[in-house]
C-alpha cells in the first residue's frame, strides 16, 4: 500500500507540475505570438486618401492622406509594411508607411497612373500609365523609376503569374492584354480580350482573370499556353475579382458587377464555370478582396462610398464601414 | 457665462479675452511648427520656378503642362517650371540651368521634362526624365541630389559632369567626365567613375565601365556652352 500511495502521489504531483508547465508555455505562447489581425486598406479616389480597417472590428483605424489626387489603385508589400498607392490625376506614386500611417514619398510617373502591382520578390512595382502607354518601374527601396516598358494603348490592368516570369497588362485603348516577359522587358505576345478590359487578378488555379469592363463578361488567360481560355458573362460592367469559398465549396469567383449592384459568384474553373449566386450589395460595387482564408468578401461601392462585408458562408452582409468619397480598390493584408 | 465665472474667477473682460486671444496664438503657433515641411514643398512645387533656359541655337520648345508653349531662340530668360517638357529639334541646341547651379545643354532632338520626387527622409530629389536625344549635365558644389531618367535606365548624380544619350529602344549611353554617377537599370547598379563608359540596354545590367576618350562625347556642347 505504501509504495503504491507514494507512488500516486508522485504520479499526481509529476501531472500537476506538467500542467503547470503547460500553463506556462500556453502562457508564454500567448505573450510571444503576435495576434495577427488582418487590416483593411480602401484607396478613395474623390477623396485623395486611404482609409484603414481593422480587419477583426471592421473599425476604421484611420485615414491616410496620399498626399496626391485621385488615388486608384493599391498593392501591398508581402510584409504589410509599404502600401503603394497610385494617384490618376497627379500621375503619381504614394508610398505609405503602414505602421506610422502615413505617406513618406510621392513619385511621378506617369500621366493618368491608374494600377500599381508590386513584382513577386517585391523589389520593384509596376504602374501602368493609361496617358502614356507605359509601364513605370519602380524601386521600392531607392524610389528610383529604373525605366520604362512600352505596352498597348491605355494599359488600366496589371498582375504576374505565379512564378513571376510574366506580366499582363490589359490594355483598354487596343481591347488587348499585352504578355509581358520580366526577364527582357518586353512584350512577347498580344492577347485580344474584348470590350475595354480592365482589372486583372492572379487567380488561385495560377492563371489570370480578367475583366472586360465595357461588356458583359470577365475572361481566363492560362499562362501555359498564353491564350485566352474562356470568356465567362456575368452582367453589366464587372470590375474586379476576388476568390473565396462557400464552405466546403469553391474556390469561387466573386465578381463586383457594377451595372447589377451586385457580386456575382461563380465557380472558379474556367472549363465548368457556373453562376452559384447573386449578392446584391451597395451601389456601384468596384473593389473587392477576400480575407486570406477566404471566408470573408469585402467590397468598396463607388457610389455609396462604403465597404461592406460579405460573410462567404452564408452570402450575407455582416458590416457596412463609411469610408471616404468614390471608393475604388480594396486590398487586405495577409 | 455662470460656467465661465465658476472656472475662471472674477469675471473681468479684457482680461479673460487677452489670454484666450494669447492661448489660441499659443496653440497656432505650436500647431504651425508641428505642420511637416512636406504641406509647403508640394503646395509650392507645383509653381516655384525649378530652372532657367539661358541659351539656344536654332530653337528650344518649353511645353507647359496645360499645352501652352514658349520658346527660346537665342539668348533669354525663359523660366521653367515642374512638368514642363522640353524639346530641340534638328540642328538646335539649347542650354538650362537649374536649381543649385546645374547645367544642362540639350543636344538636336531631344526631349526630357522635368520633375521631382519627394521623400519625407530625403527631401527633393530633381530629376530630369529624359525620352529621347543627348544632354550634358554639370552639377555645382555640393548641388543636391539629381537623377536623369531614360526609358532604361537612371543615373544618380551630385557633384558630376557627364553626357548621356538616348538611342534606338532606349539604349542609354553614359560618359562620365568628373565624379562618379551611380547608373542602374532594373537589372542592376553600376557606379560608373570618370572617363568611362557605360551602356544601359533593355532587360539586361549596365555594362561595366569601360576606359574612354570622354572629349569627343561633349565636344557638340561646346557651342551652346560659349
Amino acid at each position: 500500500m505504501k509504495p503504491s500511495r507514494s507512488l500516486s502521489v508522485i504520479r499526481g504531483a509529476s501531472v500537476a507540475l506538467s500542467l503547470l508547465a503547460l500553463a506556462g508555455c500556453t502562457e508564454l505562447m500567448q505573450k510571444d505570438q503576435p495576434v495577427l489581425t488582418s487590416r483593411i486598406y480602401v484607396a478613395n479616389e474623390s477623396s485623395n486618401s486611404v482609409t484603414v480597417i481593422d480587419g477583426a472590428t471592421h473599425k476604421v483605424i484611420g485615414t491616410v492622406e496620399a498626399r496626391n489626387v485621385g488615388t486608384h489603385d493599391l498593392s501591398l508589400s508581402r510584409d504589410g509594411r509599404w502600401l503603394f498607392a497610385t494617384n490618376l490625376a497627379s500621375g503619381n506614386l504614394s508610398v505609405i508607411d503602414t505602421a506610422r500611417l502615413e505617406t513618406i514619398a510621392s513619385i511621378h510617373t506617369g500621366s493618368r497612373s491608374h494600377v500599381v502591382t508590386l513584382t513577386n520578390d517585391n523589389r520593384h512595382a509596376w504602374v501602368a500609365n493609361i496617358a502614356e502607354d507605359n509601364v513605370s518601374i519602380v524601386d521600392t527601396e531607392s524610389f528610383r523609376i529604373l525605366g520604362t516598358i512600352p505596352v498597348g494603348k491605355g494599359p488600366t490592368g496589371l498582375t504576374f503569374s505565379r512564378d513571376g516570369r510574366f506580366a499582363y497588362v490589359s490594355n483598354q485603348g487596343d481591347k488587348t492584354v499585352s504578355v509581358v516577359e520580366t526577364a527582357s522587358h518586353r512584350v512577347i505576345k498580344t492577347i485580344p480580350v474584348g470590350t475595354n478590359p480592365h482589372f486583372l487578378v492572379l487567380g488561385p488555379d495560377g492563371r489570370i482573370w480578367g475583366t472586360n469592363t465595357g461588356g458583359q463578361d470577365i475572361y481566363v488567360i492560362d499562362p501555359a499556353t498564353q491564350d485566352k481560355l474562356a470568356s465567362i458573362p456575368v452582367g453589366p460592367a464587372p470590375q474586379q475579382i476576388a476568390f473565396g469559398f462557400k464552405g466546403m465549396q469553391g474556390p469561387n469567383a466573386y465578381v463586383t458587377v457594377s451595372g447589377l449592384n451586385a457580386v456575382v459568384v461563380i465557380t472558379a474553373d474556367p472549363r465548368n464555370p457556373r453562376k452559384l449566386e447573386q449578392i446584391d450589395v451597395g451601389d456601384r460595387p468596384n473593389g473587392i478582396w477576400a480575407n486570406p482564408e477566404g471566408t470573408r468578401i469585402y467590397v468598396g461601392h463607388e457610389g455609396s462610398h462604403d465597404l461592406r462585408v460579405i460573410d462567404t458562408g452564408t452570402g450575407e452582409v455582416i458590416a457596412t464601414v463609411p469610408v471616404g468619397r468614390k471608393p475604388i480598390r480594396v486590398v487586405v493584408s495577409r | 457665462m455662470k460656467t465661465g465665472r465658476a472656472m475662471g474667477g472674477p469675471h473681468v473682460p479684457g482680461f479673460r479675452t487677452t489670454r484666450r486671444q494669447a492661448g489660441v496664438l499659443v496653440v497656432f503657433v505650436l500647431g504651425l511648427s508641428l505642420l511637416p515641411p512636406w504641406g509647403s514643398i508640394t503646395a509650392s512645387a507645383q509653381s516655384v520656378q525649378v530652372g532657367t533656359a539661358r541659351n539656344a541655337i536654332g530653337s528650344l520648345v518649353v511645353v507647359r503642362p496645360d499645352g501652352i508653349e514658349a520658346r527660346l531662340q537665342t539668348r533669354g530668360a525663359v523660366p521653367l517650371f515642374e512638368r514642363d517638357v522640353l524639346r530641340t529639334e534638328a540642328a538646335s541646341q539649347a542650354l538650362i540651368e537649374l536649381r543649385d547651379g546645374v547645367q544642362v545643354a540639350l543636344n538636336e532632338n531631344t526631349s526630357f521634362k522635368l520633375l521631382s520626387r519627394w521623400e519625407k527622409a530625403k527631401g527633393i530629389t530633381q530629376i530630369i526624365r529624359l525620352s529621347r536625344g543627348e544632354i550634358w549635365v554639370k552639377t555645382g558644389e555640393g548641388a543636391k541630389r539629381l537623377e536623369v531618367e531614360t526609358p532604361v535606365a537612371t543615373a544618380a548624380v551630385r557633384e558630376t559632369e557627364f553626357n548621356i544619350k538616348v538611342q534606338e529602344d532606349g539604349q542609354t549611353v553614359l560618359t562620365v567626365i568628373q565624379g562618379i554617377v551611380e547608373f542602374g537599370t532594373a537589372f542592376g547598379t553600376c557606379p560608373i567613375r570618370a572617363s568611362t563608359i557605360s551602356y544601359g540596354v533593355r532587360g539586361k545590367r549596365c555594362t561595366p565601365p569601360a576606359p574612354t576618350e570622354v572629349r569627343p562625347a561633349t565636344t557638340w556642347a561646346d557651342a551652346v556652352l560659349k
